[in-house]
């Protein structure tokens, strides 16, 4: 079981190599073949997050003599389920490519295969420097998606996206390699003890501050979304939706692994610190800071996606927004708020993912996002607008959909946190107002009122068109130049069915994937310490977890 | 006759030298095709004999005069020089039809001089490696620098390359003076010019003549003392190209040819490195105590040439410059180690009986000294290997520049590569494979993962970072060392900022042809890739392979920490070596 892991890491490396060995016509199966083996290869791991405990795989060869830092894998119920994630969009991801990429090929699904790795390793990683690693390495391949692959002004916004994440990464592998060094190894659990055995404050204060940098640009927090909003707009489909879906996800993972144990919890028997395992410095000053900045990012990102004219460009400010909400779940670092903050990493890159898929979708037909060109699309375009409401639902926070959940809990976790509290629960809300505003309006401007389709692009202004493949384009009386039909074609509801599955099943049985995930937000939401004394003794008696309901979960908030 | 065993690395190497110097009465082409293959075999002798030597040395030996030593660490630097020269001899080998140079470089007929000079510098980082006199050390440096003024003014029949071999002249003969004044003082002070000597002196170990400054030279050194140290630091900054004496570098880099380029931001670089390690690690006496300011000198140069080389790297549109500024840049990396080498030592004077002395104690312990030493060290290896490859790349480029000469005739500049982001643009469609090196060189440049550049960077923030969490460190040291660490952290983010520009250069941005194409609605195919002479191809292969290899697989990365960690070692006990002969500079004793 444990030698899956290094196999998750490998399979993507394969399947690139191939990529590029293969003609160039077979290029888009080799990438979806592989992503279907990861998909497949991930699916055994669930034992991680259901009751197996944590699958780990350190061979002792490959750790760096001296640094003590190397190859320390292993998979609890959080990584799989961003595992699971990553590998659920990968191939929806290579899918959704087909009609939009017709130049240079194989070089793109090499790229888009190689980043698989990556953001499987970043999830997988139990060692410090590892972790930095693999978070580093995401930016090459999206780099190049973005520069080559990516529309207007994409040289710029590669460079932007890339130098932004790491900037903001090197001061996050700064206080790493602290922790790391002053630990005497890279190893999770070494670093967390160490941090947690900081008793200066300033030091304390610097470590959270450094750790937390890189991956809040990386979330991206509220000073420092601007890369986003670029990126998302200029990446070709499939970038956007691993972008948005994955990627970001890298940040918010990192803050509830590294930031939180090793940046804000101190071991309670540190001078000054109570039960909770936070300074007071932390209590007072860096949560409510961090809450702060989430709920800026909250407004902002939803009043900025509001009267923005391109709706990719809605969807990416849309993400700053819902980003927002993820964070403050985490920091409010109780149970109710943990969980809320994974469910919301799910969700977010599930219904995030499938808008910008939809976004896609009627850009490879008439080549604009601009709202002024489009209306009434629910006239011509039944199916897309079946699936633009529901997500857009699910990503308003419909009850029924995983939005729904995910925003709950966070707002919950904001209002009941003992480091928070109403107020900051209170204007979270209106996030969520305002994010139905700005939903609904991009709805009503697509998919109702007068009907209104722009002039479709004559095909020969494409130099690198290929013979339009066989989707349907025959049966088709509308058909459009790129040889897709009017309507969504059976691949496209193929690629959203799954997608839309989700959205439902979430939204309806969080149970299962908020107990899955319990006993590891409570690993990383509190001081190692305490949690020896008080976990050691219900793991045997428990035989079992019961799942209980969301509700019963939440009604014991901060334990 | 022991001395010419324990040199014979060295001899060799000079010895071929001058055997290419005969060759360069040959007029005809055969001769200078003969002249690389002979280069070749002479550093493989080298090696050879290097390699035969390697570790007998065990706790280093000494030639008669205790000028000499040779121990791990020089074993370290005679591979090192060795290693990366073979590069340096690919880079330049004559392609064209005359065996007058290759696409980059042009050095007439003077083929066999061109090539025996590259070995002579050569030579000289490797005796830097084994000296141990200041005299010697001082003629080790110049060995290494004195050839690469000629190369640089011999390497393109262009007043630009003229220019800059007599630039870099006056300014390398300024900076040697510097230098020797240093040497001169630090002589004054000790009487000896014996490099241990010197260290034992300056603890107190040793009675020296001259030297009547305070009982504790180490935590109050005299005026002298002080500024000899300074006097050397700044004659060796010239050396790495450091803030304030980097002014040559950009002139200098842009006019030489593309090769010799890559020689300058490496030759001069190493020979510089080495020494200051050995010189940081005497002059502060056998405590390995640094006098307490060396260390601020340090700083303040590592972070303004970090500062200045990435600015300007920034604000420059050609690449020669671009990558001169750039080593600038490495320098500075180079010396924040020194600096946590010279910091983790100030003011850490130990007695023979391991008792700390003194009141104005910073550090009580840690290894943080002997490991940043290993992180300069491996940097200097891993600069050099992802240095070449960019070099290599550019070399096989053309240059778009076009000039008019006297009758009017638009020709090609002569031995001239491409230059400029606009000659590098787009090169990706025609030139793939060039892509790739050159990407992966670049990421190394900014320290991604899976590089040696990104381990080179980590083994230098390293010791750093120790030293900032060091409880026993005081508060304004840790300060400081924190805001070290976290300027390096930002620099390197700088740096990212002009490598990515390359890679965008080459990958992402369309090329002249291809946007005419497009304005003229054709679909742009890029013609074929001309075949590139196999020595260009080796070295670059090479360097890229040995990126990646150094960077990914632990067993290799392993090997190197080893050879590194046995390098420092060998140094740091080699400051307890007793003098078996009494050397004719000591011979008079200090006054009673």
């Amino acid at each position: 079981m444990s030698l899956l892991l290094p196999t998750l890491l490998l399979v993507p490396v394969i399947g690139a190599a191939a990529c590029l060995l293969v003609p160039v016509r077979l290029a888009r199966w080799v990438a979806l073949a592989t992503a279907a083996v990861e998909l497949i290869l991930a699916l055994p791991l669930a034992g991680a997050a259901f009751g197996g405990g944590v699958v780990a795989w350190a061979p002792a060869g490959w750790i760096v003599e001296g640094l003590n830092a190397g190859v320390r894998l292993g998979c609890d119920g959080v990584s799989w389920w961003l595992i699971l994630l990553t590998a659920f969009l990968q191939p929806l991801a290579v899918l959704g490519s087909f009609a939009g990429i017709k130049q240079r090929e194989k070089s793109y699904y090499f790229w888009l295969t190689a980043l698989v790795t990556p953001m499987v390793g970043t999830f997988l990683a139990r060692d410090g420097l590892l972790f930095y690693v693999f978070f580093e390495l995401t930016l090459v391949p999206m780099f190049f998606l973005i520069g080559i692959w990516g529309g207007e002004e994409r040289r710029f916004a590669a460079r932007k996206f890339f130098l932004f994440t790491f900037v903001g990464g090197v001061f996050t592998l700064a206080a790493v390699l602290y922790l790391g060094v002053a630990g005497g190894s890279f190893a999770f659990e070494a670093m967390t003890l160490q941090g947690q055995s900081i008793a200066n404050p300033t030091l304390k204060v610097l470590l959270f501050v450094a750790l937390f940098t890189g991956l809040a640009v990386k979330t991206p927090l509220f000073p420092v979304h601007t890369w986003l909003p670029l990126a998302h707009t200029v990446a070709p489909t499939a970038g956007s939706v691993i972008l948005a879906g994955v990627l970001l996800k890298l940040g918010t993972y990192g803050i509830l692994v590294l930031a939180i144990p090793m940046g804000l919890l101190s071991d309670v028997a540190l001078p000054g610190v109570e039960g909770d395992g936070l300074l007071p410095v932390m209590r007072d000053t860096v949560i409510p800071a961090v809450a702060l900045l989430c709920i800026i990012g909250i407004i902002y990102g939803a009043l900025v996606a509001w009267v923005q004219q391109d709706v990719k460009k809605l969807v990416a400010y849309s993400s700053v927004s819902h980003l927002g909400f993820c964070v403050l779940g985490l920091i409010a670092l109780n149970t109710i708020g943990l969980q809320g903050g994974v469910f919301y990493m799910i969700s977010h890159g599930i219904s995030t993912g499938a808008l910008f898929l939809l976004v896609g979708m009627i850009y490879d037909r008439y080549h604009t996002r601009m709202f002024k060109d489009y209306g009434g699309l629910g006239k011509v375009m039944p199916i897309f607008s079946f699936f633009m409401v529901l997500f857009t639902m699910s990503s308003i926070g419909l009850p029924g959909t995983n939005g729904f959940v995910s925003e709950f809990l966070t707002i919950l976790g904001g209002f009941t946190s003992p480091y928070l509290g109403p107020w900051y629960g209170a204007f979270a809300a209106i996030g969520v107002i305002l994010g139905a505003v700005y939903m609904l309006y991009m709805v009503a401007r697509l998919i109702f009122g007068p009907l209104k389709l722009p002039e479709v692009h004559a095909s020969g202004t494409h130099a690198f068109d290929e013979p339009s493949e066989a989707h349907g384009a025959s049966g088709h009386t509308h058909a459009l130049p790129d040889g897709l039909p009017r309507d969504l074609n059976a691949r496209e509801i193929g690629l959203l069915t799954p997608l839309a599955i989700v959205v439902i099943v979430l939204g309806i049985v969080p149970t299962p994937l908020l107990d899955s995930i319990l006993p590891d937000v409570q690993r990383y939401g509190r001081p190692i310490v305490p949690q020896l004394i008080e976990e050691q003794p219900s793991e045997g008696s428990s035989g079992g977890r019961r799942p209980g309901s969301p509700r019963s979960i939440g009604l014991q908030p901060s334990n | 006759m022991e001395l010419f065993t324990i040199l014979l690395p060295e001899i060799l190497l000079i010895a071929t030298a001058l055997v290419l110097f005969l060759f360069g009465v040959s007029k005809s082409p055969v001769g200078r095709q003969v002249v690389p293959w002979v280069a070749l075999a002479g550093l493989a002798l080298s090696m050879i004999a290097a390699w035969a030597q390697a570790g007998s040395a065990g706790e280093g030996r000494l030639d008669w005069s205790g000028a000499v030593l040779i121990n791990g660490f020089t074993d370290y630097v005679r591979f090192l020089a060795g290693g990366i020269g073979v590069f340096f001899v690919l880079l330049s080998w004559p392609t064209n039809r005359e065996r007058t140079g290759n696409i980059a470089l042009g050095f007439g007929a003077d083929a066999g001089e061109f090539f025996g000079l590259i070995l002579l510098s050569l030579a000289g980082i490797m005796l830097v490696g084994s000296a141990n006199d200041t005299i010697l050390l001082f003629m080790a440096i110049e060995l290494a620098s004195i050839p690469t003024y000629v190369l640089v003014a011999m390497s393109r029949p262009l007043p630009a390359a003229q220019e800059a071999g007599v630039k870099y002249f006056y300014l390398g003969a300024m900076s040697a003076a510097v230098m020797l004044l240093g040497f001169a003082y630090l002589y004054g002070i000790t009487g000896t010019t014996n490099l241990i000597e010197t260290g034992q002196v300056l603890s107190g170990a040793r009675p020296g003549i001259g030297y009547e400054g305070p009982s504790d030279p180490v935590l109050r050194p005299t005026t002298w003392h002080m500024l000899g140290i300074v006097f050397v630091i700044l004659g060796f900054a010239f050396k790495l190209a450091a803030v304030p004496l980097h002014f040559y570098a950009g002139d200098v880099y842009a006019g030489a040819a593309t090769p010799i380029t890559a020689l300058l931001s490496f030759v001069p670089k190493a020979s510089g490195i080495v020494a200051t390690v050995k010189v940081l690690l005497v002059v502060g006496g056998n405590g390995f105590a640094l006098p307490p300011d060396t260390w601020k000198l340090l700083y303040a140069i590592a972070v303004l040439s970090m500062f200045f080389g990435n600015s300007l790297a920034l604000l420059t549109d050609n690449l020669k410059r671009v990558m001169a500024y750039s080593s600038i840049a490495h320098s500075g990396y180079m010396l924040v180690a020194l600096t946590v080498m010279a910091a983790g030592a100030a003011y850490r004077p130990v007695d023979e009986a391991g008792v700390v002395r003194g009141g104005a104690v910073l550090v009580t312990g840690g290894a943080w000294g002997p490991q940043a030493i290993g992180g300069v060290l491996f940097y200097l290896v891993a600069y050099g290997i992802m240095n070449i490859g960019v070099f290599g790349v550019l070399m096989m480029l053309p240059n778009r520049a076009r000039v008019t000469d006297a009758d009017g005739n638009v020709r090609r500049l002569p031995a001239t590569s491409a230059e400029t982001y606009a000659d590098i643009a787009g090169a990706g469609r025609r030139y793939p494979w060039l892509a790739v090196a050159m990407t992966i060189c670049c990421i190394s440049l900014i320290g991604i993962p899976l590089t040696v550049g990104f381990l080179g960077k980590l083994y230098i923030l390293w010791p750093a970072v120790s030293l900032a969490g060091d409880s026993a460190v005081t508060r304004s040291g840790q300060v400081a060392m924190w805001w070290l660490v976290g300027l390096t952290v930002l620099n390197a983010a700088i740096g990212a900022a002009y490598y990515l520009r390359i890679i965008a250069a080459m990958v992402l941005q369309p090329s002249q042809e291809e946007d005419d194409a497009e304005a003229e609605g054709r679909v742009y195919a890029p013609p074929p890739a001309p075949r590139q002479p196999l020595p260009f191809v080796v070295a670059t292969t090479l360097s890229v392979v040995g990126v990646i290899v150094l960077g990914v697989l632990p067993p290799a990365i392993n090997v190197l920490n080893s050879r590194t960690e046995e390098a420092r070692e060998a140094l740091i006990r080699s400051r307890q070596l007793s003098l078996p002969v009494a050397t004719p500079m000591r011979s008079v004793t200090p006054a009673e």
